[in-house]
């Protein structure tokens, strides 16, 4: 499988309090369009990602809307897979170019968050969990503290090495000017910030987050490029309880395993990585389930430094989203745009020397939907 | 969001899980909550273990000082959340330790 990563766009991320979801949309398809030098009529197929708009504001039909607000006759579909919304609508986008059925489709991932209140987004994030998840009171930061703490019983990591990760992700995002949060923060701040659900603490937490990421993707032309190779989609449970384990996202090693077969490469071969880092255990857990270190040794991993810039293998050089920000179906559109520049190299002061192949990890809920791509130059 | 028929449905079968011995699993203490929840922050909500399955519950009746892991805990019935738009009071499952 080859796919052309043939334009990318990618709005700011953060509280945009002047934008709405259709302007947000609408910049990033346009800077996406016009990097890929196709016009309009060439677009033939528009997926838009998104999770949250028809709750928060009772516009639905987004497939249309944003389609018609383009000037794009061609088919338009909005998909929803909670937080891996993005991700899916990019596998899907790419299975109708290998079906044929298009040639030059748009992915578009859109989320308009901060006009809602925190309880509010709290209550809206939830329907991507569990009847007696809702029933129980749990939120999001609750279920996957509720795995960290498994973490820490079962392998002995600590609230340390979490922030680590938090602490990492700030300082990779410092380097990003699209990001909510280009700054960096210290080890204290993290673990001295309010408790969210014990024991996280708000800097353990994605924000709420206005944004869009947006690509085009083509059939082969035989032209030199960034191409995606690899696209796996894995489900689960949607609550977490049910699961047999509570310490790893089996959906992660499924749809990893599918695309890296696709792609023809393993773990190994991955120079970068965007994973879905909602919560700092997340990141943790990312990667032992896609393999980058073994079951239990996520945390000293992130200690040893092999996750940063300059290490082994950097993950979430945007930030993540953590401190790039979690527009949630712009998310895993964001980690494509992401990888496709540092294999463009043109990640700046972030750029990972030597990239040639990277993976995006996208996940829905609590690990009911993993969505991985694998880009190659 | 329950409407007064989603609630009768729910109630329908909540006497086949009233009374049931279990373990906990793992808990946090829940400070920023969904909307209907908000006035009882922080509150704690675990996984519980039964025979055959796990459920996610809320933990009532106890401090946070008072939970171990796998401590015996019994299901009891109580009010979930806040009385929606239509004044139904919706009851359901929580635990408290044995």
């Amino acid at each position: 499988m080859k796919i052309r990563v043939a334009g990318t766009g990618l709005t700011k991320f953060g509280e945009l309090w002047n934008k709405d979801l259709l302007d947000l949309a609408l910049d990033a398809s346009n800077q996406a369009i016009n990097e890929s030098r196709l016009t309009k009529n060439d677009i033939d197929g528009v997926f838009v990602a998104n999770m949250l708009h028809g709750k928060l504001t009772g516009q639905d039909h987004l497939g249309a809307l944003v389609a018609s607000s383009l000037g794009i006759k061609g088919a338009s579909f909005r998909i929803e897979g909670a937080c891996a919304s993005g991700g899916m609508a990019v596998h899907l986008a790419i299975q109708s170019l290998l079906a044929g059925t298009y040639q030059n489709v748009l992915v578009v991932g859109a989320e308009k968050m901060t006009d809602a209140t925190s309880s509010q987004i709290t209550s809206a994030l939830m329907g991507a969990g569990g009847e007696e998840e809702r029933r129980a009171g749990l939120t999001f930061p609750a279920l996957y503290a509720l795995m960290a703490k498994m973490h820490m019983q079962k392998y002995g990591t600590t609230r340390k090495h979490m922030a680590l990760v938090s602490v990492k992700n700030h300082y990779h995002a410092s380097m990003n000017e699209k990001a909510q949060f280009p700054f960096e923060v210290t080890m204290e701040k993290v673990l001295e910030s309010p408790v969210i659900s014990s024991p996280f603490t708000l800097f353990d937490a994605s924000p709420i987050t206005d944004g869009a990421g947006a690509i085009v993707l083509s059939t082969d032309n035989g032209q030199p490029g960034v191409f995606i190779t690899g696209s796996g989609v894995a489900t689960d449970t949607v609550d977490l309880a049910s699961r047999k384990s509570l310490t790893e996202i089996v959906a992660t090693k499924e749809a990893s395993g599918k695309a890296l077969k696709q792609a023809g490469v393993e773990i190994k071969d991955i120079k970068v990585a965007e994973v879905h880092d909602c919560f700092t255990i997340a990141e943790i857990l990312a990667m032992e389930d896609l393999g980058f270190c073994k079951k239990g040794e996520g945390g000293e991993f992130v200690q040893k430094g092999h996750t940063r810039l300059g290490g082994n293998i950097p993950v979430n050089t945007s930030g993540g989203l953590k401190a790039c920000g979690h527009p949630v179906a712009a998310t895993g559109v964001k980690q494509i745009i992401e990888v496709t520049h540092q294999l463009q190299k043109r990640a700046g002061k972030r750029q990972v020397q030597g990239a040639n192949i990277g993976l995006t990890h996208n996940v829905g809920g609590s690990g009911a939907t993993v969505v991985v791509h694998i880009l190659q130059t | 969001m329950s409407s007064p028929v989603q609630i009768w449905r729910l109630h329908k079968n909540l006497h086949n899980y009233l009374n049931k011995v279990g373990r906990l699993v793992v808990w946090t203490k829940i400070f920023v909550a969904p909307e209907g929840f908000e006035h009882q922050t922080p509150y704690l909500v675990g996984i519980m273990q039964f025979d055959n399955q796990r459920l996610p519950l809320q933990i009532v009746n106890c401090e946070e000082k008072d939970l171990k892991v796998n401590m015996k805990v019994i299901t009891v019935i109580r009010k979930i959340g806040k009385a929606k738009s239509e004044d139904v009071i919706e009851y359901g499952l929580k635990v408290k330790p044995l």
